[in-house]
């Protein structure tokens, strides 16, 4: 059964999530402070995080950081703050996603499901981005023979690029392929991301040539062998 | 180096000073040449007088030589004259004196003699003045000059006399006083006067440029620290010196910076309480929020196990927390533009791929009631994409709210600095006089009607804040019946501005 990790200081709130997601049919560990995720979170190994903002003990942006060190398992902020900075500032922590109190359920849970998902159509060829070559069933990219860690989030947007290498993906169709969101409210979180991932797959981040930006519009796969 | 117009513009010190300087000069010109005319016509008079003596005794003189010599002939009488003419020729210190003599044109012929001393040309004797001093019982005078037939000029006195010679006749006896010696003096005085003249004029401006320069640095020290305070500095003050005037002036300007400084850090104090407050609000608020959502939502999904009212119930405790949600949302970022706490998040973006999405969200459905006129190719701008959203789709939803079955149009045109997005409807419209009331909070045209649908009361206005912190503008014309049209016109640049409407609100 899969297992939620949901991390909030407000008890009621906490406890409600549990019978929300509890009726999805996850099971659910439920933390209030910030400190005592990580024995738990070592000791369970969840296959989702939820995590808000504000918490007692250690707040949510270290949490996330100190997860992301171990593991990279999908992470989901609650954030009751609309501000901007808490919300950058976790998923530059590497937080996958964020949802802003007060959230549709539903809609929670069908993020959740996008974040949960295993690539189910596996396809057998090879994807190349640039100079990348992306595994898709070892789910591992290698660039000159070097494996690189990316989380799962990070590897659908990579292969959401990959698979229509001609095409330029918006802020807005990136949302909706690899988080699954509706029509899009906020694309910063594409912003975010896509300077998360180019860190780690760019050779160069300041001159890519794996993802590109095509100006006022979005994004684009880099053309194989088109490295410097 | 600053143009002498733009110093006089922009420097009191060399207004002031100029001007000083310029009358002072005048003033000084004037007293010196009266103070020369004076002198130099004291000093002439003087000399008048003595020439006047000394040409009396020399033709008494001359008169009683001539009377008690004893000659025969013509040709000692000339030797007479020559030698009463033969006055020593001056020399640089002695006052010059020349004499001339002239018979009368009816002297005897046998005695007739013109003569003058050394080399004296005898036009120096202007024949008006030989007219005149035959005509004339008494001494005459005038001013002429000497000249001499080697062209040397002097200037001169003349005295005329007559001699009477018995047996003989009569003849002009002039004597000429040189007044070199005078005009000497007169033009030492004249250079010692330019001299002083100059000198005072100097330094009276020189004097007027340090006062005033000592009175003024107080007032640029003023001026210097008032635009430190209007930058920012505000912990800046005046150096005061002494007890004077300008002390006061230094004492009252820092009270007032001060005061300022202490108004400035109370109301930078109200506004992060204010941003605290809200900050707090939101997150205190949401949290329960959240949880009687998520409640709700539960307990809608379980409505059909539930009796009609119940069920009913159900339905309206989740759209009443949706209204409640929405207005919440409104509310907080009203607040934080009163707080001054907005911020833009500049991206460049399509505007018209703004508009598209917009549209899309509104309404995904396929009979679409908008009519799109955009240029082709994308119309790139710096803006925070989610405040221009929010403005178009508070604009646009107002439009289908209000379009009573007809079509509206969106139109998005651009010059080279601004861009323009005009939502037009043809539907019951508004009263003009309402125009600015629009953007009034929770202020609705028709009560009775607005309620059903929707909306917080709260959008335009802050679509207003949104597009003013771009920049922009939003522009509207609206008649009773026949539609309404808003107008959104912000700078294509960061930190530009509006210099024209691509769109305006009038229709054609």
């Amino acid at each position: 059964m899969t297992l939620i990790m949901v991390v909030d200081d407000d008890q009621d709130l906490a406890e409600m999530l549990g019978i929300v997601l509890t009726g999805a049919g996850y099971e659910v560990d439920l933390v209030n402070r910030g400190d005592e995720v990580m024995p738990l979170f070592t000791a369970q190994n969840p296959d989702l995080v939820l995590l808000d903002v504000m918490l007692p003990g250690l707040n949510g942006v270290e949490v996330c950081k100190l997860i992301r060190e171990k593991s990279m398992v999908p992470i989901v902020m609650l954030s009751a703050k609309g501000d901007k900075q808490d919300v950058v500032a976790g998923l530059e922590a590497g937080a996958d996603d964020y949802i802003v109190k007060p959230f549709d359920p539903s809609e929670l849970v069908a993020r959740m499901k996008v974040r949960l998902r295993r690539s189910t159509a596996e396809v057998s060829t090879d994807l190349q981005i640039g100079n990348i070559k992306i595994d898709q069933i070892e789910h591992s990219i290698i660039r000159d023979g070097e494996v690189i860690a990316l989380t799962r989030l990070e590897f659908d947007l990579l292969v959401a690029l990959a698979k229509e290498p001609g095409r330029v993906f918006t802020r807005e169709a990136l949302l909706s392929e690899v988080w699954g969101y509706r029509p899009a409210t906020d694309t910063r979180l594409v912003n975010v991301h896509i300077q998360r991932l180019r860190s780690k797959v760019e050779i160069d981040p300041e001159n890519p040539t794996i993802i590109l930006t095509v100006r006022g519009v979005g994004y684009k796969a880099g053309v194989p062998g088109s490295s410097q | 180096m600053k143009s002498p117009f733009s110093a006089w513009r922009s420097s009191l010190v060399f207004r002031v000073t100029s001007t000083i300087v310029a009358l002072s000069a005048v003033l000084i010109w004037l007293l010196g040449s009266a103070l020369f005319n004076q002198v130099s016509s004291g000093i002439f008079n003087e000399k008048l007088q003595l020439s006047i003596l000394d040409a009396q005794s020399t033709s008494r003189n001359t008169q009683l030589q001539l009377t008690f010599s004893q000659y025969q002939d013509k040709a000692q009488l000339k030797a007479l004259f020559a030698e009463i003419l033969s006055v020593p020729p001056k020399t640089f210190e002695s006052a010059a004196r020349e004499l001339a003599v002239f018979g009368y044109a009816n002297t005897a012929s046998k005695y007739k003699f013109d003569g003058t001393s050394n080399f004296l040309d005898t036009t120096s004797i202007k024949k008006e003045f030989r007219k005149k001093t035959r005509e004339s019982n008494k001494t005459t005078w005038e001013r002429t000059d000497l000249k001499y037939v080697d062209g040397k000029v002097e200037k001169a006195i003349i005295v005329g006399h007559h001699i009477a010679i018995k047996g003989a006749g009569k003849y002009e006896f002039y004597v000429l006083f040189s007044l070199a010696q005078q005009n000497r003096t007169m033009s030492l005085i004249l250079k010692y006067l330019w001299l002083t003249g100059i000198a005072l004029t100097f330094l009276i401006g020189l004097i007027t440029f340090f006062v005033l320069r000592r009175l003024i640095s107080p007032i640029r020290d003023a001026a210097r620290v008032a635009g430190e305070l209007m930058a920012g500095n505000l912990d800046l003050r005046m150096d005061i010196h002494g007890e004077d005037e300008i002390a006061s002036l230094g004492y009252s300007f820092n009270e007032m910076a001060v005061s300022l400084q202490q108004q400035i850090s109370r109301l930078e104090n109200l506004s992060k309480l204010q941003q605290r407050f809200v900050s707090d609000v939101s997150h205190e608020l949401r949290t329960p929020l959240t949880t009687i959502r998520m409640a709700s939502q539960v307990i809608y999904s379980a409505r059909d196990n539930f009796e009609t009212t119940v069920g009913r119930s159900a339905e309206l405790l989740i759209s009443q927390i949706e209204r409640f949600e929405s207005l919440l949302t409104d509310l907080l970022e009203v607040s934080r533009f009163d707080a001054q706490a907005a911020i833009l998040e500049i991206e460049e973006v399509d505007v018209i791929t703004l508009v598209k999405e917009t549209i899309d969200y509104l309404h995904p459905s396929e009979d679409r009631v908008i009519n799109l006129f955009a240029p082709d190719s994308p119309v790139l701008v710096d803006v925070d994409p989610r405040r221009i959203k929010r403005i178009l789709r508070n604009l646009i939803s107002n439009a289908v709210d209000h379009r009573e079955d007809k079509s509206v149009d969106i139109r998005v045109v651009e010059t080279e600095n601004e861009v323009s997005i005009g939502v037009r409807d043809y539907g019951v419209g508004f009263n003009y006089t309402d125009k600015k009331l629009l953007f009034e909070r929770f202020w609705r045209a028709d009560s009775s009607r607005a309620r059903t649908t929707g909306g917080t009361g709260l959008g335009l206005s802050i679509a207003l804040e949104d597009a003013k912190l771009h920049q922009g503008e939003i522009d509207v014309w609206g008649v009773r019946g026949q539609g309404a049209h808003f107008v959104l016109t912000i700078p294509k640049f960061a930190g530009g501005s509006i210099q024209s409407r691509p769109i305006s609100a009038q229709p054609d």
